[in-house]
This record gives structure tokens, C-alpha cells and sequence, in this order.
């Protein structure tokens, strides 16, 4: 990790392994379901089997590819909670670095889709005045995203500034 | 004060929602069953409203929302759960709409304006009407209650030049919605519109020659001037009627340029800087001084030569508003010479001058992220002011004041990574102005942004 995304202080924290897990298991599912449709396309159309299989290779090779950029981009996501503000880090090829001051946030979400809630995981997304303002945690354990978005609300109260 | 148990919206909820669908479907189904034969396509239908039903019903039945500890919560979603909290003391303004549907039926949609949210994004649709009333005065009684302390706060900070005690207007939007004005904070009574002392005022030659010498115009000409070459060249005029239009249509704009910006005025009021213009339409328009978020000061290419700039700010909640008010109108003075946008800058940012910035340009090695931009791109910062430029056809420098600068970040893409560059950008409510720098060095990139969280923690508190 080079300087320019350090940690501000302490460490970063990482976010849940779960979310990695999950993006796993809907690139597998997809890659499946394209392996399937090609088979049976294949089939249908009567491919040569040589075209078939070098089409699933490019297919495995890029699923293949996907699989680890996934593993890259969820070790990338961090964040550090520090007094005044909120620090979130992500991306692997294009990095991003945050800083949401408490006392700018409008409001806090907490969004969870029907896998996510499978996998016991939930995403914070902070709100400020400004829609440009990234400021997305996704791949939190669930009861660690109420307990920051609590302690971000309670926070945001007390540190208020004006517009 | 009490918090009150979660509550459900309408049950007719769904009905609105998905009003239209209903009819058309229900024709379709009952056409056909007048008719007598369920044909596929009604089974279908049928089908589909039932599920559209089941859906609509659970829907309503997971969209709770409740007031607690000075926040509204509202949870929805049937798969995918969303829970969300704003906080009341940053309500901008409560609207109520009706579309007709909900009209008939007696429902209404409560709009919370939330800087930073769309529209949608802090609605609850629907409410029966006397509910939503309800529900509105309760969240307005709330936040005022709240927010008492810090607007006093933000009303010493307006200082503008005529160093008048300011009864300053903690103003409406720009709306000219009746329910805005209700939710905008009592006021003190605004002095008579007499006093009022002209800043600048753009004359009639100087506007005509901005546009003659804008760069469209200049692309206009050399356009105009190689076609009339070509078709003399090869001696054919039929491309004639097609370009015409095309010149006729930058006319139009050209035009619309000088109506709109004609008899432009710029004065100072109790209530704020108050902007006039117009030849057909007029428009008055009143700036709340302490809701500007930064300025930008664009000098297009042949402006300079006559040192010309033009002036524009952003302003909190102009972004935001409801969607039927079209671009929101941010230019202060489309133009003058630099020493009047100067000024007029240093004014609508309560005297901070953001020349006086020291501007510092890019490494070299940005020649490879940006071949021919790199050499325009500047950034500086003091203790008050961010500011940054760009832009060589036409140059813009951007400036916000540090207080105002909702969130930092900094970006770097491959390529960037490469060349050890990385963005380091300032976040402001939605308006002309970003202040960012671009393709700065990377350790640099990383000290701006610390000295940035830095500042922007320390003007806040002031």
C-alpha cells in the first residue's frame, strides 16, 4: 500500500469477507449460467465442437480474470472512523480516498438486497449536500452497519454545521 | 418531545402507484370477459395484476417510518431493505404534492427537501392529506426547535461589504412554491426594497461584443467561411439550404443570449445581492449571500485580450429544487471587466479575495496524463479559500471557501498511478463550481488533502 492511500493514524478496517463470498458466487452462478446457454446453443445449432470448447476457455479464462479482481477490489475497501471525520478507501485500479466530516452528513442509509441478507451483510451509504460526495461502505456485517450508522447519526448531531 | 410508534403510508398506496397500469390492464381483462373467453393474453394480464397486488400489498406492508431522537426513519424495500434516517435539523423545506390520482382518492405525497437528496429520495407517498399536513407542521415544529441555535450562528458569519447589521434573509429557495416560503424560518421583518446601492451593471456595446466575441461565434464564423470556400472551390451552391438552418439556429441562440443578459443589474439589498435582466422576459432574481457555495470566473480566449471575465456562483439549494424550474440560473455577471468580477467576487464571498491565493502549477510529467491541459492547471489554497484553475480556450478558475467544502477525495486511475499523479477534489453542493486538482503529484495529492481536512475541519468550527 503506497502513501498516497494511507491509513489516516491507525489502520484501515477491512470490510467482510462475506462480501468477496458473494461476489464469487454470483460471478460462478453467471459464468454457469453462460456455460449452460452456450451448451445448449451449441447443441441446438450443431457448432463444431472445437468452437464450442475454445469459446468456454475464453468464458473460463475471463471468469478466471474476474474471480481476482473481485478478490482485489473487496481487500481494497477500508475505512477508519476518526474524530471529526469519516475516512472510506476503495478501488484496485482506480483508487479512491474519502473524507466525510460528521458534521456534513445529511443523511445515512442502509441498504440490504436479498443475497446480501443471505450473507448476513448490509451497505452504509452517507448523504451530503453535495451529490458528488462517495461515500458508500458496501460488505459490512450487519450489526457493524447499524452500529456505524448509529454512531455516524450521533455524531453528525453533535458536530452539525451549516450549510 | 415523544416518539411516536412506526406507522404505515396509505393502503391505497399501491393503487396509486401503479394507476395507470391498472387501467389499461383492466380494460384489456374485462373487455375480454364481457366478451366471455379468457383469451391467453388476459390470463396473463390477470395474472400479473395478481402478482402486481401481492407485491404492492407487501410493499406497503414493509414501508414503516417514525420519528425518533430527532430523526425520521424510514424503512422499506420487500426484498431488498433499505433503511434510511434524516435528520430533521437538516430539513431545507416540507412540500406536499398531489398528483391526480392521489388527489382523487384524497392522498397526498409528503416531499422532504434534503440538500443532497433527490427528490425522490426523501418522499413518503402516500399519506391520506390531513395525515401528511400533519406530519409536515410536526417536522417543521421539530427542526426549527432544533436548528434555533445554529442559524443564529450562520447569520453573524454573513458580514457583506456595507458593513449594514445584517437582518439577513435565511431565505427560501428559489421556488416560487407557496409551501417552500411556508417552510422557510420565521424572518425578521426585511427593511423597504429603497435601500438598494447598484454594484455593477453590464451596458448594451459591451454585451453585444461578449457574444461577438465568444467562442461560438468564432467557431460560427470559420464554419461559415470554409463552406462559402468550399462551394465557391467546386462551384456547387446546392449545400445552401442545408446549412441554413443551422445558421439560422445560432442566430436564435445568439439572440437569446443577448435578450436574456439584456439591461443586466447587479445590486445590493437588506435581503441580499439582488440580479435584474432581461429584454422580453424580465428576471429578478435575490442571492442570499450566505448561501453561496463558491464562484467560478470563466475568461473565454478573446475576452482576455480585453480583460473580460464573467462570474458565476453556486448556490445552496438551487441544485436541488424541484425538477419544473429548468437550469438554475447561477451567472452573477455575464460580463465585465476583471476588476468589477474581482470585486463582485470578493463581495459574494464576505470579502475573501481569491486572488490573493498563490496558485501552484502541475509536474511536468502531467504533459502525459493531459497533453495539452496540464500546462493551464493550477491549485492553491489558504486558511479561507480553496481555489483552483483550468482550461486554456476558455480559462476558469473555481474558488470555494474552505467552510463550505462538503467532503474531500482524492482519485487516481492507472495511468495516474504510473506517472505517480493522482486528483485530489473538493465536493460542493451541486452548482458551477468544482474546485479540483487535477494530475497533481502524488505526495503532494495526499499533503493537499490532509491540509484540506485540516482546514475545512477548522473553518467549520468557526
Amino acid at each position: 500500500m503506497d502513501d498516497l492511500f494511507a491509513p489516516p493514524g491507525n489502520d484501515w478496517r477491512p470490510v467482510s469477507p462475506q462480501l468477496r463470498r458473494l461476489r464469487h458466487l454470483v460471478l460462478t452462478g453467471f459464468t454457469a449460467v453462460v456455460l449452460v446457454a452456450l451448451a445448449v446453443v451449441s447443441w441446438m445449432f450443431a457448432l463444431p465442437v472445437v468452437w464450442t470448447a475454445a469459446l468456454a476457455v475464453v468464458l473460463l479464462l475471463l471468469a478466471g480474470f474476474g474471480w481476482w479482481v473481485i478478490g482485489r477490489n473487496a481487500r481494497a475497501w477500508g475505512y477508519a472512523e476518526r474524530d471529526d471525520d469519516l475516512y472510506i478507501k476503495h478501488g484496485a485500479l482506480f483508487r479512491e480516498l474519502v473524507s466525510v466530516p460528521y458534521g456534513r452528513m445529511q443523511f445515512v442509509d442502509i441498504t440490504a438486497g436479498p443475497l446480501e441478507q443471505l450473507f448476513g451483510i448490509a451497505s452504509v451509504r452517507l448523504h451530503t449536500a453535495s451529490p458528488r460526495t462517495n461515500a458508500r461502505i458496501p460488505g459490512l456485517p450487519a450489526d457493524e452497519a447499524a452500529r456505524l450508522r448509529d454512531r455516524l447519526t450521533e455524531l453528525g448531531e453533535s458536530q452539525a454545521a451549516g450549510l | 418531545m415523544t416518539d411516536r410508534p412506526p406507522q404505515r403510508l396509505s393502503p391505497l398506496t399501491p393503487l396509486v402507484r401503479s394507476f395507470i397500469v391498472l387501467v389499461a390492464a383492466g380494460t384489456t381483462v374485462i373487455r375480454d370477459v364481457t366478451r366471455g373467453d379468457i383469451g391467453p393474453t388476459a390470463a396473463l394480464l390477470a395474472l400479473l395484476l395478481f402478482a402486481g397486488g401481492v407485491y404492492g400489498a407487501a410493499s406497503w406492508l414493509r414501508t414503516t417510518f417514525w420519528i425518533e431522537s430527532d430523526e425520521l426513519r424510514v424503512d422499506t424495500g420487500v426484498l431488498s431493505r433499505q433503511s434510511r434516517r434524516i435528520r430533521i435539523d437538516r430539513l431545507q423545506g416540507v412540500d406536499i404534492v398531489q398528483p391526480f390520482v392521489a388527489r382523487i382518492l384524497g392522498l397526498a405525497e409528503l416531499r422532504m427537501d434534503v440538500a443532497g437528496g433527490n427528490a425522490r429520495e426523501g418522499s413518503l407517498a402516500y399519506l391520506p392529506l390531513p395525515e401528511a399536513r400533519r406530519l409536515k407542521d410536526l417536522l417543521l415544529a421539530r427542526r426549527d426547535e432544533l436548528g434555533e441555535p445554529r442559524r443564529v450562528a450562520t447569520q453573524t458569519q454573513a458580514g457583506p461589504v456595507g458593513a449594514q447589521p445584517g437582518p439577513v434573509q435565511a431565505g427560501p429557495g428559489p421556488a416560487a412554491d407557496g409551501s417552500t416560503e411556508v417552510a422557510a424560518p420565521p424572518q425578521v421583518a426585511v427593511r423597504p426594497a429603497a435601500y438598494e446601492r447598484p454594484i455593477a451593471k453590464v451596458e448594451v456595446p459591451t454585451l453585444l461584443l461578449s457574444i461577438l466575441l465568444s467562442g461560438e461565434t468564432v467557431a460560427l464564423v470559420l464554419v461559415t467561411v470554409g463552406m462559402l470556400v468550399a462551394f465557391t472551390a467546386s462551384g456547387e451552391w446546392l449545400g445552401l439550404p442545408a446549412i441554413l438552418p443551422v445558421l439560422l439556429g445560432f442566430g436564435v441562440a445568439m439572440f437569446r443570449r443577448f435578450s436574456m443578459n439584456y439591461g443586466f443589474t447587479v445590486s445590493e439589498t437588506p435581503a441580499g445581492m439582488q440580479v435584474r435582466r432581461g429584454l422580453f422576459d424580465l428576471s429578478s432574481q435575490t442571492i442570499a449571500l450566505e448561501r453561496v457555495q463558491g464562484v467560478v470566473v470563466s475568461e473565454p480566449l478573446f475576452w482576455r485580450a480585453l480583460g473580460w471575465a464573467r462570474l458565476d456562483v453556486s448556490i445552496a439549494g438551487y441544485g436541488t429544487g424541484l425538477d419544473n424550474e429548468g437550469p438554475a440560473p447561477s451567472t452573477v455577471l455575464p460580463v465585465g471587466d476583471r476588476r468589477t468580477v474581482h470585486g463582485l467576487a470578493r463581495h459574494v464571498l464576505h470579502g475573501l479575495d481569491h486572488e490573493t491565493v498563490a496558485l501552484r502549477p502541475v509536474p511536468s510529467r502531467a504533459r502525459w496524463a493531459a497533453p495539452v491541459a496540464y500546462r493551464f492547471l493550477r491549485v492553491g489554497a489558504d486558511e479561507r479559500l480553496v481555489v483552483s484553475r483550468e482550461g486554456w480556450l476558455t480559462r476558469r478558475t473555481h474558488a470555494a471557501p474552505q467552510a463550505r467544502v462538503q467532503s474531500l477525495r482524492i482519485t487516481q486511475g492507472p495511468w495516474q498511478r504510473r506517472l505517480g499523479l493522482a486528483d485530489v477534489h473538493t465536493d460542493s453542493p451541486p452548482g458551477p463550481t468544482t474546485v479540483r486538482a487535477r494530475h497533481r503529484d502524488a505526495a503532494e495529492a495526499r499533503r493537499l488533502f490532509d491540509a484540506e481536512v485540516a482546514m475545512t475541519a477548522w473553518a467549520r468550527r468557526r
